[in-house]
């Protein structure tokens, strides 16, 4: 990992470099999280590229990324530790037959014990551990990105039981105890706002919220994503799109939709828009019949009128 | 100061609301210290990450960030008012007046400006309460700008007997009068910040106790019924599973095992959600009790989180299923489209259980919980206590919710003690406090 992140520039200019075009208050957001070892809430509507953010940020500083998606139900042993029971069970065999012959020499029952407890203990040790995202991010031999994905998904409890991580950097394993971080990881959790998070989870964290991009930043990223689409295109596609986003619909389209959509526009070799090539394509935009029909209803009214950028 | 300033700033935006703790504004003033103060955009967005956790604070955040940060933006202010004070507030000749006094006098306007934001800048204007104490303080600003050598100029220029000197005292004045409206416009402006976060405070611990019927003229009360209901709403969430009973969950039984030589000595259960349990409201919508109905309803919609299924029902003349109108439209749209569909006098609450109980008396289960909103007026018509006993048999629980005092209960037409022995509790529901209070006891038991 990087050491030192030189300036705000730094983040914007290699973030782009990846193809991640994003505004200062993200680059911000890194920034500051890289350098006051804070964790970063995202949170915003789904597809504005969460996710890609804590790609784009272990790229940038040269960190592997640990990821650990969220689901209902989610708990410490899936994704912190687990014990290799059944190399334990194997052990705890090995340890029968070689005891046997160890305890045969003494004498008495406290003499026994005795032996028993100079053996090291080996049952609960590292060398039976599962490590699990959490710890494998804790216990890394170099700094990396630990992404825990889409934290309102999983339970309250879960929640609970990261605030040690994200406050400290370490965690408790009741058999082994503490597990500090070697080295502290850059940490993300990301929301798509299912329910509302702990305030004590929140406080722990810097909050960035992303929202949908507007024209310009959305004209760059297409640029930059899909090269191929030609200038004209181009505009007329991120027009339309921004006039579904203020539309009351069930599903508004994403970042990743409107790539989709102008990905397929070159494939159709299509050089402007039309109402009927929209009309064709419009299921890659838009995932809800109700949406689908309403944006239908839309088109000649958008198309009747000439439209300046 | 540059410390000060900001811990100041997190008073104010408590003050607007915004929820900081004392490590997040430590936070806040390492990154400050990191960015720094320009661009002011990027000051902005680095003290946004660090105190604002939730999208809903952000225009908050927004107006209390510009209202605060207002001098130290790089180009000053108000611009119309500011500028047509340039003519009047242009330098005055110094001489003859004592050193500080010609150094104050003969600053422009701008640097005036300056020269007041400083000396604020070291002032405590947090304690200001009441707009009453600006004049208190945008003289105690005054006098720390050391504007009291030039009172004692003007005085001792007043004093002589030469007409120039007194022209000159005139001019004086006149400029001390215009310095003195901007300090006022400065303390003013504080005032907004700190005085009325003391001011919030007050009004909505008002607002908390005052009865329903006399809320309607406080314009924040929808705000706050909102973070009330909000702040419930996310104190119970975490109570929604249970756990040990449920079906056997094999593999983490069998996995758990192993490290007892594969006998299940500890047992694993499939972890469920308790299915959400339903809840029925029927309220009053009659004069006297609409108020007490309207935020009732209110507050039972802004937990949709934790109490998914509501249904809801309003009666005065007639009586109708109003879920709708609260699925549809927002509270006050919602309540006044009820009003007008069953609005009337002469309520009738035996004929409205047998109603109730004939509608969707086979809809009620031992998941329901059912809440009776009303003062058991019943304008002595025949009670009807067996459709509430009816009712009571099917649900899980009822309760009665009455605005007014215990003391009034059984008086006149009221008729609660004949329908209370099928409530699993009645309670004094007049004020968002009791409201508060009733949710969090129904939360705790749906």
């Amino acid at each position: 990992m990087k050491t030192r992140i030189d300036s705000l520039d730094d983040v914007i200019t290699s973030f782009a470099g990846q193809g991640y075009i994003c505004d200062q208050r993200t680059a911000l957001a890194v920034y500051l999280a890289a350098q006051l070892h804070k964790p970063v809430l995202v949170e915003g509507p789904p597809g504005v590229g969460k996710t890609e953010l804590a790609k784009a940020a272990s790229a940038f500083l040269e960190a592997p990324l640990i990821r650990l998606q969220c689901y209902e139900g989610l708990d410490e042993s899936r994704a912190l530790y687990e014990w290799k029971y059944g190399k334990q069970l194997l052990y705890t065999q090995l340890l029968r037959d070689k005891l046997s012959g160890m305890l045969a020499e003494t004498e008495s029952l406290e003499q026994s014990m005795e032996r028993l407890g100079d053996l090291g203990d080996a049952f609960y040790s590292e060398t039976f551990l599962e490590p699990r995202p959490l710890l494998r991010a804790l216990r890394a031999d170099e700094p990396v990105v630990l992404l825990i994905d889409e934290i309102d998904k999983a339970d309250q409890e879960f929640e609970a039981f990261l605030l040690e991580l994200l406050s400290d950097f370490q965690i408790s394993i009741p058999e082994l105890g503490t597990v500090r971080a070697r080295h502290q990881p850059l940490v993300f959790l990301t929301s798509n706002d299912q329910r509302e998070l702990s305030d004590a989870l929140k406080r722990r964290c810097l909050h960035l919220y992303i929202p949908y991009p507007d024209a310009a930043l959305e004209r760059r990223i297409l640029a930059e994503r899909v090269p191929e689409l030609g200038d004209q295109l181009r505009d007329q596609l991120v027009a339309f799109i921004q006039h579904l986003r203020e539309q009351d619909m069930k599903k508004l389209p994403a970042i990743s939709e409107t790539l989709d959509w102008a990905r397929a526009l070159v494939l159709l070799h299509a050089d402007t828009l039309d109402p009927d090539l929209v009309e064709q394509t419009l299921a890659l935009v838009l995932k809800n019949e109700q949406d689908v029909a309403l944006a239908r209803d839309l088109l000649p009214h958008w198309f009747r009128k000439p439209r300046s950028a | 100061m540059a410390d000060r300033r900001l811990h100041e700033f997190v008073r104010a935006l408590r003050g607007a609301g915004v929820r900081v703790s004392p490590t997040e504004a430590e936070e806040a003033f390492r990154a400050a210290a990191l960015i720094g103060y320009h661009p002011r955009d990027q000051f902005r967005e680095t003290l946004a990450l660090t105190l604002v956790k939730s999208q809903l604070e952000r225009p908050d955040f927004d107006a209390c960030f510009e209202a605060f940060f207002h001098f130290e933006s790089a180009e000053d202010d108000d611009t119309g008012e500011a500028r047509a004070d340039d003519d009047a507030l242009s330098p005055q000749p110094g001489e003859g007046l004592s050193e500080q006094a010609a150094e104050l006098v003969g600053q422009d306007a701008g640097q005036l400006e300056q020269t007041l934001a400083r000396t604020a800048g070291e002032m405590d204007f947090t304690d200001m309460e009441v707009i009453t104490q600006q004049g208190l303080y945008a003289r105690r600003l005054l006098m720390n700008m050391g504007m009291g050598a030039v009172d004692d100029d003007i005085l001792r220029l007043d004093a002589s007997s030469r007409g120039a000197d007194q022209r000159r005292a005139g001019a004086l004045r006149e400029w001390r009068q215009q310095v003195r409206e901007l300090a006022v416009r400065h303390v003013r402006r504080q005032f907004n910040l700190h005085g009325r976060a003391h001011g919030r405070a007050l009004r909505e611990h008002t607002m908390r106790a005052a009865p329903f019927r006399e809320l309607r003229e406080f314009q924040q009360v929808q705000t706050l019924v909102r973070r009330m209901a909000r702040r419930l709403a996310s104190l119970h969430q975490r109570r929604q599973r249970k756990a040990k009973r449920g079906a056997l969950d094999a593999r983490r039984t069998l996995a758990s095992s192993l490290r007892y030589n594969a006998v299940p000595v500890q047992l694993h259960w499939r972890q469920k959600r308790r299915l959400k349990s339903k809840v029925v409201v029927i309220c009053d919508v009659s004069s006297s009790v609409r108020d007490a109905a309207r935020f009732l309803l209110q507050f039972l919609y802004a937990m949709t989180d934790v109490l998914p299924r509501v249904r809801s029902f309003a009666f005065a003349a007639r009586f109708d299923e109003v879920t709708e109108d609260f699925d549809r439209y927002p509270p006050d749209v919602a309540v006044g489209r009820i009003l007008d569909r069953v609005s009337g006098s002469g309520t009738d609450y035996g004929t409205m259980f047998e109603e109730f109980v004939a509608l969707c008396g086979s809809d009620i289960d031992r998941n329901t919980t059912v809440i009776i909103l009303g003062d058991a007026r019943n304008n002595d018509l025949p009670a009807g206590e067996q459709h509430l006993a009816e009712v009571s048999r099917r649900a899980k629980q009822v309760f009665w919710l009455n605005p007014e005092p215990p003391a009034r209960w059984n008086s006149g037409d009221a008729i609660m003690a004949r329908y209370q022995p099928y409530c699993r509790a009645a309670r004094r529901c007049a004020s968002l406090n009791d409201l508060s209070r009733f949710t969090d006891y129904l939360l705790k038991s749906v």
